[in-house]
């Protein structure tokens, strides 16, 4: 079991109520959102969670996705996902 | 006797061989559909790039103020100033770019090692037990014109054996699917063209 960064497809035209559904699907994964698009959602979840991601009826495709260094906005992409992981981590006090 | 050679030639290793390969060759197959439709939703994708930010830092320079907001000056009657910074910002006009075009990617998979096990256990037993008994007996008896005598003998044999054979068979099949960089005919190439210069092309595939 990995968390590994997918690219979750909508089904259909975009809403925003269906992103808002998906998203909290995620999340009921113990998935994270990294960035909405109007086609899409790119997250990290488990990779033993695509099956339960891709049963959502919003849901058209679930894909792997890799941050290649090579594109136009790679590192923006990446610090745009970081900042967004970061505000979706709960830090626990130490006990 | 058991034949070990006659039971591991009817484990039938082509069919399974076959099938374990069929399976794999639908399942790339699928995964390789799966990919290509994900090329197609990120280069679907598109969202408003800002190119850069440009900020440029400005002197602005300022009186500083005492008490009651009245001008500080100095020994010599000059109103003492501070530098001050202004921060003008100018935002390059964005475009559309795609996810492909941004950097994301689609993770292709490859099954990369295959392994076919089959574990076999052939026992025979056998055993064999024999008892033998034999035995004689003598009577004579004699009197003044008669004597008689008897002799009786016996043989037990009895023979037992017993044979077992059993064979236990169990099979494994494993597969690897790893991440492999996307193959070059199903990813589109870039051409960036240099309007400045236009003799500047550069072609550029993920």
């Amino acid at each position: 079991m990995a968390m590994q960064m997918y690219m979750v497809a909508f089904n259909g035209d975009y809403s925003q109520d269906i992103s808002r559904d998906i998203q909290h699907h995620l999340r009921k994964c113990n998935g994270f959102t990294l960035m909405v698009m109007k086609t899409g959602i790119i997250a990290a979840f488990d990779d033993g969670m695509v099956p339960v991601i891709q049963s959502h009826p919003g849901v058209k495709l679930v894909g792997g996705v890799t941050l290649s260094p090579q594109g136009y906005a790679a590192d923006r992409l990446q610090r745009i996902f970081a900042e967004n992981l970061a505000k979706q981590l709960e830090v626990k006090a130490a006990e | 006797m058991p034949n070990v050679g006659a039971e591991l030639a009817s484990v039938p290793f082509g069919k399974m061989i076959y099938d374990m390969a069929s399976a794999i060759a639908r399942s790339q197959v699928a995964l390789d559909k799966a990919s290509i439709q994900l090329v197609k939703v990120l280069a679907n994708t598109t969202f408003d790039y800002v190119p850069d930010v440009v900020e440029t830092l400005l002197p602005n320079p300022r009186q500083v103020k005492g008490a009651g907001g009245a001008p500080i000056m100095d020994s010599g009657g000059n109103p003492v100033m501070v530098t001050g910074v202004l921060v003008q910002t100018d935002v390059g006009d964005s475009f559309p770019l795609t996810l492909l075009q941004a950097g994301v990617n689609p993770t292709f998979y490859a099954f990369t090692n295959s392994t076919i096990e089959v574990k076999m256990s052939i026992t025979s037993t056998q055993e064999s037990s024999n008892t033998f008994s034999a035995g004689v007996s003598v009577t004579a008896s004699a009197d003044f014109l008669f004597c008689s005598g008897s002799v009786s003998s016996h043989v037990n044999f009895s023979s037992a054996n017993k044979f077992s054979y059993s064979v236990t068979g169990s099979s494994s099949m494993s597969t690897t699917l790893a991440p492999v960089p996307p193959p070059k005919n199903m990813m589109p190439r870039f051409f960036l063209v240099n309007a400045i210069d236009p003799t500047k092309v550069t072609v550029s595939q993920s």
